[in-house]
């Protein structure tokens, strides 16, 4: 049996059928993997021990005629700010070197349950800091995307993204996104990239970013997988109390589904000022092109507020999750100088990148006395007005499109020439969605100069059907991956 | 000598350990006296990448039993922020506490003379214990963490700075710590149950004591405290604001750091924690729980067994199981004014002594109630009742186990007090003397000699009796 070019969805009937010797499958695709990583950095850590041990375990379960499982088999990437047991998990920061969770993350373990094969931990920009995975931690190498490694992989899951995009075997990445970290690397790498509803999917086991932002979601090679995989990992979770109240639900009907006539709105907020032209078109061209959609022109003002807002939550939030990395407890340990407060700044200097330091700094101003109201509580309120903005809009649309990133994936040097805040305003039409923890997906749309580019499609909150609905009618329209 | 400059005003920072049986985060057990250090901990309460906390519903109920019992307005919204500093006891160098929305503010508590005004009421939890070894905390030479501790749900009450004597906080502290108890909501025999911070503000200074655990330890703390700020200012000095840490070995404070800038903790809320929506209903179910309180036990002592409204006191703010212990004997024995008597006096002298509560004693109502019932009966002297209770205290021996053995009942034959009287005689005759020189007083001496004899046990009455005869 040849495992390359099997879509997910074959390879799972295949293995049901017992056409499938998953040991041997397992074992090449690591081979493969290990192949890719040397070149572009996908992986931080390969987990090639536990992954076999899974495969073997999965196959007795098999032979004795257990062939439960939706994901039964199927290898499984796992960014690295997922917790998995008995793996290590950085989030990719020297600061974590070390640092082996005992216990599993709720997504992973629902994984492991359904049969998923966890095959390592993806890398990513440390701790999420960044949109084009190139603030990796120290130590840490920079993923280069599939299209053209002189440019990034987009960020910060640029790992699960460019390992999803080259890998010719079946396989679904986990990954998590904060401001846009799921679709801006789909888009930049031609995936299809999910963010879920805040609370949809539990986050116990997630090292967090911003605890009222992140996000665990899938990108996958079609937006079956994402459907597929979202199924397995979304519910209520009695470790994260944010999680919302929800039944099981199986996103993969929804793609059966023949919506007539969708509504679709057109913010005109994301085709203006600082989005390349050629993207704006084309987005709008492919919408145009697919029957049954209606589409017309919306505004949702406070779209400008976007960055800021999601900067000022995000980086607030970071400064105080990242202060129990200190080198006491677990990860880094350097030998003891000093009293407390000088091993931790020690520990913290040497373990923590110059884009956490920054991020870090940031967000202890934006809370400090005096300058707290001014920050960090104006964006909370502005962030229920970025929120109605988007209630709005979905009372009259039921879905609403725009590009996912502004522009084609940029080189590394084109990046290291930007100013920081030319940087942090290329999230312009990722950071809003986010920010308001609504349902959104990124599939590719086309290509520009041979470069994929991402179409955003976002619906209101717990709304993930309609984001699928969607997205699968423009896949199957464009045949853009079978 | 107290002058208008020397008058000063106290602030308290009430931190106590709720009766929960988990942790307030997590699952893991509170019942940490005694266990290995570090074996009580969890991925949560350790603070462990990708960890998340879990309110504990029992917590905010004893939260908001207490509110009301302190008068308190509670917040329709409550909200868990996230206080920020570095220090090796915090696990995750926040301390999930309240700031924006606490559960509750604006109450009071009566003492004897007036209202004390209660700020607010917040739920947070507590951190791991810092053992410092070989020294203290400025000249340990190294210190171990235990998070045993940590995520152990605490209350935090802050009070107006009302109080203008250190008896007013005594009295504070002993009420507050007797309505926890009543609402089951705090156990007073917890490792480090109760700690406090005090604000003594004298001549525009303020100064912060920390580190004041258990209620006995704040009057020494602020004793301290107030002598050192009347002579600083005695001697034409002034009283810097600053942190001063208190040293229970010594009964002094010590300076810490002095505090020019209010710290600045960068407060922001925890959004891993939903918002905690108290509704009326949940408020009324807990109120119809709120058992009878202190101050309403004393109250239905007067009035149901008409004992003194001293006595009462005494009895409901020694602690809960010594006014229980009062209810129970008054089951068995029906004379309320007598075990009242007796627990205020003979009973509560002997426990101070032996520095133990009536629950940590072996003394039962039955046994105790035995020693009023013999002396009723006229087995034993009220003298050898005093004593059965010191012993009974101290031993846990039953008291009429102990009449019975050491025969200590009353002796009434005439013949045999007609021998150790002659004895007596025998032996003093100094005072026999004195006594038929004129000196009747002489007589009281020889009956003291007399009973000493017998160990207490001879009627008194019949000893003078006998007496007055044999020196005619
Ligand atoms: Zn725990």
């Amino acid at each position: 049996m040849k495992y390359k070019e099997l879509s997910v969805k074959e390879f799972l009937d295949e293995v049901k059928e017992g056409n499938i010797d998953l040991e041997d499958f397992i074992s090449e695709v690591i081979e493969e993997i290990k192949r890719i990583n040397e070149s572009f950095n996908y992986f931080v850590y390969i987990s090639e021990e536990q992954a076999i041990a899974q495969a073997e375990n999965i196959k007795k379960r098999i032979k004795k005629g257990e062939n439960g499982g939706r994901l039964l088999g199927l290898p499984i990437s796992v960014k690295d700010c997922i917790c998995c047991e008995g793996i290590p998990s950085r989030a990719g920061s020297k600061i974590l070197e070390g640092y082996i969770p005992p216990f599993d993350s709720t997504a992973v373990r629902k994984i492991k349950e359904e049969g998923g094969i966890i095959i390592g931990k993806t890398s990513q920009d440390e701790f999420g800091f960044g949109s084009f995975c190139t603030n990796v931690g120290i130590g840490f190498k920079i993923p280069k995307n599939p299209f053209d490694p002189e440019r990034s992989t987009g960020g910060s899951s640029g790992g699960a993204a460019g390992i999803t995009a080259s890998l010719n075997y079946p396989h679904i990445a986990l990954a998590e996104s904060t401001g846009g970290s799921i679709s801006c690397p789909a888009s930049f790498c031609g995936c299809v990239g999910l963010t879920p509803t805040y609370g949809r999917v539990s986050r116990y086991g997630l090292i967090d970013f911003a605890n009222s932002l992140d996000k665990i979601g899938p990108i996958g090679k079609r937006v079956y997988d994402c459907a597929l995989l979202l199924s397995v990992i979304a519910g209520e979770d009695n470790m994260d109390q944010t999680t919302i109240k929800q039944g099981e639900e199986d996103y993969t009907k929804y793609l059966k589904e023949e919506k007539d006539e969708v509504k679709i709105g057109i913010p005109k907020e994301y085709f203006g000022e600082g989005v390349d032209e050629r993207i704006s078109k084309l987005i709008l061209n492919v919408v145009g092109s697919v029957e049954g959609m209606e589409y017309e022109e919306c505004s949702l003002p406070y779209t400008k507020y976007g960055v800021p807002t999601y900067y000022l939550i995000a980086l607030s939030e970071a400064s105080t999750n990242l202060a129990k990395f200190c080198g006491m407890r677990y990860g880094l340990h350097l030998p003891l100088k000093g009293d407390f407060n000088e091993y931790f700044s020690n520990v913290r200097s040497e373990g923590l990148g110059d884009e956490a330091k920054r991020r870090i700094i940031l967000g202890t101003f934006a809370r400090m006395k005096g300058y707290r109201d001014r920050y960090y509580i104006k964006a909370m309120k502005i962030r229920t007005m970025i929120i109605n903005d988007f209630k709005k809009a979905f009372k009259k649309y039921d879905v609403l499109i725009t590009p996912t990133m502004p522009i084609l994936p940029p080189k590394f040097d084109e990046l290291s020439k930007l100013e920081l805040i030319q940087m942090y305003m290329l999230d312009l039409c990722t950071n809003p969605p986010n920010v308001a923890g609504i349902p959104h997906i990124s599939i590719p749309c086309g290509k520009i100069e041979g470069l994929p580019i991402g179409m955003q499609i976002m619906a209101d909150h717990m709304e993930e059907r309609k984001v699928l609905v969607v997205a699968r009618k423009f896949e199957k329209e464009l045949n853009l991956s079978g | 000598m107290k002058n208008k400059a020397e008058e000063f005003v106290i602030g308290l920072e009430i931190h106590l350990a709720l009766n929960t049986k988990s942790k307030l985060f997590c699952g893991c057990s509170t019942n940490i006296s005694g266990v290995e250090p570090n074996s009580l901990c969890c991925p949560t309460c350790l603070g462990l990448p990708g960890s998340k906390p879990r309110v504990n519903k029992r917590a905010i109920d004893f939260g908001i039993m207490v509110a009301k019992a302190l008068n308190c307005e509670i917040n329709p919204r409550m909200f868990f922020s996230r206080k920020s500093y570095f220090y090796p006891d915090m696990p995750k160098n926040f301390q999930i506490s309240q700031y924006e929305l606490p559960l509750a503010k604006g109450g009071y508590l009566k003492i004897s003379e007036k209202k004390i005004g209660i700020r607010r009421i917040q739920i947070e939890e507590d951190p791991g214990r810092l053992i410092h070894v070989g020294g203290d905390i400025t000249s340990a030479e190294y210190v171990l963490v235990d998070y045993n501790r940590s995520g152990i749900p605490l209350l935090e009450i802050v009070t107006e700075p009302d109080f203008t004597s250190t008896g007013e906080v005594k009295e504070f502290l002993s009420k507050l710590s007797m309505i926890l108890q009543y609402l089951g909501a705090y156990d007073p025999k917890k490792e480090a149950s109760m700690r406090i911070d005090a604000n003594i503000s004298m001549g525009g200074g303020r100064v912060e004591v920390k580190n004041i655990t258990g209620f006995k330890a704040v009057e020494s703390a602020l004793s301290y405290e107030i002598i050192r700020q009347r002579n600083i200012m005695r001697r034409g000095g002034k009283v810097v604001r600053e942190t001063r840490h208190f040293d229970p070995v010594s009964n002094t404070t010590r300076s810490l750091r002095a505090k020019e800038m209010e710290e600045d903790y960068g407060f922001i809320l925890d959004t891993d924690l939903a918002e905690v929506a108290i509704d009326e209903k949940w408020i009324k179910d807990l109120e119809n729980k709120i058992p009878e309180l202190p101050d309403e036990r004393v109250r239905r002592f007067v009035e149901e067994y008409k004992i003194s409204e001293r006595n009462a006191k005494v009895i409901v703010y020694t602690d809960k199981a010594f006014a229980d212990f009062f209810e129970k004997c008054c089951e068995i024995y029906d004379k309320p004014t007598q075990v009242a008597n007796w627990m205020v006096t003979d009973l509560l002298k002997s426990l101070n002594y032996n520095k133990i509560s009536i629950d940590e004693s072996e003394v039962e109502p039955e046994g105790f109630v035995e020693i009023l019932k013999m002396i009723d009966e006229g087995k034993i002297s009220g003298r050898i009742g005093k004593e059965l209770v010191k012993r009974y205290v101290a031993s846990g021996k039953n008291p009429r186990e102990i009449v019975e053995e050491e025969d200590l009942t009353v002796l009434r034959g005439r013949e045999e007090l007609e021998e150790v009287v002659k004895k007596v005689l025998k032996e003093n005759k100094n005072a026999v003397e004195d006594y038929r020189k004129g000196n009747k007083k002489a007589i009281e001496f020889l009956i003291g000699k007399a009973l000493a004899k017998t160990g207490g046990r001879a009627d008194p009455k019949l000893l003078r009796e006998i007496l007055l005869e044999f020196l005619k």
